[in-house]
């Protein structure tokens, strides 16, 4: 089991992101209205005002998508249509995801498969 | 790791600078700048610092203040500190008068290595232990060597 982090830059995205998650077989998922730490600094933190036009063009908020993935095979599926629908997450400014190991879970909505 | 200790010379520590604006705090600090740097122009650097001061205050509170700016006069990112004799109102955000002003001024392309430098010296500022040791010490040599103890 992992759990899969995706900061979503792009918002408009995210009807869609959230459907390629149902879509590969992601059960559950926990939507967080999030910041960018430049965004936070350059408007925020007075000090840092003065970095505003690095973040010109950029996002001033985000959504991190918090899921448990069950197996391998969900987490590549989602990857597969989630990578070019934000228009490829090798590009900057749209989004970071990533996946730490999860030894222990209860809670999770329960897998229900037609056979 | 970027530190100030091979950014800040002893010479480009100013203390107990009598100045009665910040203008005046700002020349000095320029100067001692020149005086170890190459800065083709003081004057037009004044202006760059101002302006960014223009956007707001770099005030960060219990009397420190972190003017700074990228300019394409210098080649490297490189600092200067003062001590004022007298308290100066620099339109602090806490409403406290500034004693320490720490001055950072690098290239347009050093974004990254001035920031760091930039978030550093607001993370030691932001210790009173420090802020203190650094008001207390007797010689510029020693005031530098209170911020590489910290780093």
């Amino acid at each position: 089991m992992k759990l899969l982090v995706f900061v979503l830059n792009n918002e408009e995205f995210l009807e869609e992101a959230l459907e390629a998650y149902v879509e590969a077989g992601v059960t559950g998922a926990t939507i967080l209205d999030s910041e960018g730490m430049g965004r936070f600094l350059a408007y925020e933190v007075p000090l840092f005002a003065g970095f505003k036009e690095f973040m010109k063009g950029n996002k001033p908020y985000n959504k991190t998508i918090l899921s448990v993935i069950r197996d391998e095979s969900t987490l590549e599926r989602l990857k597969g249509i989630i990578d070019p629908l934000i228009g490829g997450l090798d590009n900057p400014g749209t989004g970071i995801m990533f996946t730490v190991p999860v030894d222990w879970v209860a809670g999770l909505v329960p897998e229900e498969e037609e056979v | 790791m970027v530190g100030i200790g091979n950014r800040l010379n002893s010479q480009c520590v100013l203390l107990d600078l009598e100045a009665a604006d910040k203008g005046e705090v700002l020349r000095a600090m320029i100067g001692a700048l020149g005086s170890v740097h190459e800065v083709e122009d003081q004057e037009s650097l004044l202006k760059e610092i101002l302006a960014r001061e223009d956007i707001s205050s770099t005030c960060i509170g219990e009397g420190c203040a972190i003017p700074h700016t990228q300019s394409a006069q210098l080649e490297r990112s490189v600092m200067a500190a003062a001590r004022l004799a007298s308290p100066l109102d620099m339109d602090s955000p806490d409403g406290e008068p500034v004693s320490l002003v720490f001055l950072l001024a690098g290239p347009p392309r050093g974004a990254a290595t001035h920031l760091k430098l930039l978030s550093r010296t607001a993370r030691f500022l932001h210790k009173p232990e420090l802020r203190k040791a650094l008001l207390d010490a007797e010689t510029p040599e020693a005031f530098l060597e209170i911020l590489e103890q910290q780093e």
